[in-house]
């Protein structure tokens, strides 16, 4: 069943080029970014980190098209070139509190059937949360929810799946529970994921790019992580690339902050 | 698990102790004190215009048994009481909602609004219905316009906030999954309004009902109001406390029975 599984979600590739999101309010206007371009394709795991107010999530919502692009490009399409099928995983769950497990996850399917249903049902296995699927989300803890919203985004089976910090509402022991089951359902699915989050190790354990958004939006650097995986944090070459990218990130920030 | 005899009450206990504390005996102890000190006191008060409760009863369920002295029995009179509030009801949700989702979408349509809706707020009800009667004369419509301008600024202001308030997280949610819009609007945006449309709903019930009973006394020539009018003017406190007790009556069963009961339908989600 896997095997066609990953087959269904299918390759992806990312196409990012001078993307530029700017705010205008009352007291004038806000850059949130400035010229961002990256690409990748197939089945890569791409973070993106950088200070708050860096842009990072604008740039997921432009990818999710929640959000217009001021000018740019942001296009995410599949093999055959239409639009890819996007999965989004949420700081905050975002379930709607009215409908159960289950309807939550079935609510976002074009096409709500029964095979939909049972499709649901699978991922919802998968995160180890079959026996709540007729419970409300406000009958679950905070953790049991985010991983609702996790199976909700997989269970569409998406080309690429978008992921905006999901693990920083969490104590740090369901997040590392989270973000180690997160890592096997990507190994077993292989999609795309663009991964957003301020957490440079977080970054290094799971993706094999880290794209550097600096205040105002600019990309500052794009590092390859060319380690196997699994990565486990207090593995030797692993804590150093996180240590020497904290230490960059520090120097930019400074940088920022000197300007 | 293991507690022994001595800290496990018996089961007479337990039945007595549940008793105590529930809330259901200072309840029930309010209603008894309240009609008891009452019929114990009319023999002494230095007016005849006071009837005892036992007598309102009496006559109420007479009233119930079809035996009246006046032009309707209590059913018909109520029926098209009921029906007043109903269509009265239906109007000012409509109307309302259609203001109500106009001002919490529109900056402009607010500013519009808003100043009259404040206006309404504070007109006294019981005012709209003397006015009603003069314009409108003693027809079945005037009491449910008054029912209208009295509940609908309510309405208005509540649906307005409740589109202000709709979840966009939600909505973000539904649009980054490319949800259908009618099916963001039944599943994302109706549920997330109904605890402002319940508000709505009570307040609009408990100001259209005494709206509704001000303006069939003074306005109209038929209905529950009506009868009180009669029992007024026919000097027959008895009659009028009777259908003062009707509408009491019905206005908490219309509370227990179908509001709580719809409320805990439409809100079984909350934890």
């Amino acid at each position: 069943m896997t095997d066609t599984r990953s087959a269904r979600g299918g390759e992806a590739s990312i196409e990012v080029k001078d993307l530029r999101k700017v705010f205008s309010s009352s007291t004038g206007d806000v850059v949130a970014l400035d010229g961002v371009s990256f690409s990748a394709s197939g089945h890569s795991f791409i973070s993106i980190v950088g200070p708050s107010g860096c842009g990072k999530s604008t740039l997921l919502n432009i990818l999710a098209r929640i959000e217009e692009p001021t000018s740019g490009v942001a296009a995410l399409t599949n093999k055959e070139g239409e639009r890819a099928r996007l999965g989004y995983v949420f700081q905050a769950p975002r379930l709607l509190p009215w409908r159960t497990v289950l309807d939550n996850m079935v609510f976002i399917h074009q096409n709500p059937t029964q095979e939909a249903r049972e499709r649901c049902r699978d991922y919802l296995r998968m995160v180890g949360l079959e026996t709540v699927e007729d419970s409300y989300p406000g009958q679950l803890s905070g953790g049991m929810q985010q991983r609702v919203g996790i199976a909700r985004a997989f269970s569409i089976e998406p080309h690429v799946l978008l992921m905006d910090e999901p693990f920083s509402h969490l104590d740090a022991i369901s997040a590392r529970q989270l973000r180690s089951e997160l890592h096997e359902m990507w190994m077993k699915t292989r999609k795309t994921v663009i991964f957003v989050t301020h957490d440079v190790g977080e970054a290094v354990e799971l993706s094999d790019r880290v794209v550097v958004l600096a205040k105002g939006g600019t990309v500052k650097d794009i590092v390859e992580i060319d380690l196997p995986f699994p990565r486990d944090p207090s593995d030797d070459r692993v804590a150093l690339l996180k240590a020497d990218l904290l230490r960059r990130f520090e120097s930019w920030r400074e940088e920022v902050v000197a300007s | 698990m293991t507690s022994t005899a001595l800290d496990r009450p018996h089961v007479g206990d337990s039945w007595l102790q549940g008793l105590r504390q529930s809330t259901a005996v200072p309840r029930m102890l309010a209603i008894v004190t309240f009609l008891g000190g009452w019929q114990l006191l009319v023999p002494f008060l230095p007016t005849e215009q006071i009837p005892t409760p036992a007598a309102i009863a009496a006559f109420m369920l007479d009233e119930l048994r079809g035996d009246t002295v006046a032009r309707a029995t209590v059913y018909e009179s109520f029926a098209i009481t009921f029906a007043r509030l109903g269509i009265g009801l239906v109007v000012t949700f409509v109307l309302g909602t259609a203001i109500g989702v106009l001002m919490g979408t529109s900056r402009r349509a607010d500013a519009f609004f808003r100043d009259l809706v404040v206006g309404l707020l504070a007109m006294p009800f019981v005012i709209w219905a003397l006015v009603c009667a003069m314009w409108f004369g003693f027809t079945f419509t005037t009491p449910i316009i008054t029912v209208v301008l009295a509940a609908i600024p309510f309405v208005i202001t509540n649906i307005a906030e409740g589109v202000r308030s709709v979840p966009k997280d939600l909505v973000d949610m539904a649009r980054a999954y490319d949800v259908p819009t009618v099916r963001t609007l039944r599943r994302v945006i109706a549920p997330s309004l109904m605890p402002f449309m319940f508000a709505a709903l009570r307040y609009a019930l408990s100001l259209g009902w005494k709206a509704l009973a001000v303006a069939e006394v003074f306005g109209a020539s038929s209905g529950a109001g009506w009868v009180i009018r009669f029992w007024y003017t026919s000097h027959r406190m008895t009659g009028l406390f009777a259908y003062l007790g009707f509408f009491v009556v019905f206005a908490i069963v219309i509370e227990v029975l179908v509001l709580k009961r719809l409320s805990d339908r439409v809100f079984r989600w909350r934890p």
